[in-house]
């Protein structure tokens, strides 16, 4: 076995190959028994050195309160963890209430996007973002992702195709007057999705970009990762969020702040708006 | 002949496929077998038994929802139900927006013990294969052992861990393959 294909196998057992790296590692896999067999023994590798973390029993209640998600139990929902955890998202949920009432007046919907994921005809939402707005929108995709892996691919395939071609987009997207511009494409089924910055100031000093997600139904914010400081200069960056908690979530809008840097986890989004509608 | 191992993953692979088709006893005996393990990696890479829990049930959701489409052709059971375990947890470091400072995989976690987790108790045939795991490691040059710990625990690319280390990301590329392919190398020596 050479280095590279040994290296090849670390990656793909650490999880570090992007979509297409990972397709063709698995399509030698298929054919190649002794990648198979070193494969096997770097993933042995991987799977004793987590038993061998100090090992932890989860909290007693854990896996109930998993089945009561899985079968979609509001009561378990709404049951706090234990020991003390606050739910991720419960500080942002407040912030939505007040949120949920802007979202009426200034959003510009190009359809409405109510239908939940699993019925229906597949669909990828776009939402267009410059400094004043945003847009959605819906684009039919040919078929439902089997699972996350193949909802990555259909997303990325779709922004690169968007990101060559912008006049494939539902929209226009115009920058006469704004200082940014963007777009966001959104998987439901897999709450992953890209966001393209075509344009946008740098963050400045103590200040960086964050990227959120606005349930218009529920008022409800997640957080979608903060954007790297490249992003100014424009790029296609992934992001995923936790799913929402509501048992038929609205439209996913997004929007952009800039927010002081190092901000804790769940913090509200606090800092102007930059990208999207506008909530000042 | 199977080795005990191998029969533990094709069992476990049955496993995964019948909870894909909707069976709750098979997740159930699952999670028994998987939740202390990834409930301590999520420990390990989050620093909070809290939020642990809360990535422990994101995780154990997505193994339930996405079951059906294992592929033991492509990765061992536990390999794939650690990958889930490894996303949830990087995604929730990323939206967390800083990365952990990782301790060494050598350090006594009594700390972590302290805040609320209850100690698996363990065969005496896993805690030898810990202890060859944990000694295999102790031995391998410092920062090729920094490397892998990052890359294992840290949720951080390589090139972040190459910025961390001052190191090229090849060359942090190599001490992680040399990592992993030395500790397999310990790993199948026979024992005396």
């Amino acid at each position: 076995m050479n280095t590279q294909l040994e290296e090849l196998a670390c990656l793909y057992v650490l999880d570090r190959l992007d979509a297409r790296e990972r397709a063709a590692f698995e399509a030698r896999l298929a054919h190649d028994p002794d990648l198979a067999a070193t494969l096997r023994e770097i993933e042995a590798s991987l799977d004793r050195s987590v038993r061998a973390l100090a090992q932890h029993e989860p909290p007693a209640g854990t896996l109930e309160r998993i089945e009561a998600r899985i079968s979609g139990s509001r009561q378990a929902a709404a049951e706090p963890p234990s020991r003390g955890a606050a739910p991720m998202w419960a500080a942002a949920a407040r912030w939505g209430a007040a949120a949920a009432v802007a979202v009426g007046v200034g959003l510009i919907a190009v359809r409405s996007l109510q239908r939940a994921p699993a019925e229906g005809r597949p669909f990828v939402v776009v939402v267009g973002l410059d400094s004043l707005r945003s847009r959605l929108a819906e684009v039919p995709v040919q078929e439902r992702p089997r699972d996350a892996d193949a909802s990555f691919i259909q997303l990325a395939t779709l922004a690169e195709r968007f990101w060559e071609k912008p006049d494939d987009l539902p929209f226009r997207l115009d920058s006469a007057g704004q200082s940014g511009r963007g777009y966001a494409l959104f998987d439901p089924g897999s709450n992953q999705g890209f966001i393209a910055i075509r344009q946008l100031p740098a963050a400045g000093r103590g200040k960086e970009y964050r990227l959120w997600l606005l349930d218009t139904a529920s008022g409800k914010v997640r957080e979608a990762g903060v954007l790297p400081a490249a992003a100014a200069a424009g790029g296609l960056y992934f992001f995923s969020v936790l799913p929402a908690t509501s048992a038929k979530p609205g439209s996913p809008d997004f929007f952009v702040t800039a927010e002081d840097t190092g901000s804790p986890l769940s913090a509200l989004p606090r800092g102007k708006v930059v990208l999207g509608e506008s909530r000042s | 002949m199977p080795n005990p191992q191998e029969n533990a993953a094709a069992e476990e692979a049955r496993l995964l496929a019948r909870s894909g088709a909707g069976d709750r006893e098979a997740f159930r005996l699952l999670y028994a077998r998987y939740s202390a393990p990834l409930f301590s990696l999520a420990v390990r890479m989050v620093g909070n038994i809290g939020e642990a829990e809360e990535l422990l049930q994101d995780a154990f959701m997505k193994v339930w929802r996405n079951a059906a489409s294992y592929d033991p052709r492509k990765s061992r059971p536990f390999t794939w139900a650690v990958t889930v375990m490894r996303r949830t947890c990087i995604d929730h470091l990323r939206r967390r927006s800083r990365l952990p400072v990782t301790t060494p995989l050598l350090e006594d976690d009594t700390a972590i013990d302290r805040s609320g987790g209850d100690v698996v108790r363990r065969s005496a045939e896993a805690s030898e294969d810990s202890e060859l795991v944990r000694g295999a490691i102790a031995e391998s040059p410092p920062n090729q052992r920094r490397a892998l710990e990052l890359a294992l625990f840290s949720g951080m690319t390589h090139a972040e861990i190459a910025g961390r280390l001052g190191q090229p990301v090849g060359t942090v590329k190599s001490w992680i393959r040399r990592g992993l392919l030395d500790l397999r190398a310990t790993l199948t020596e026979p024992t005396p």
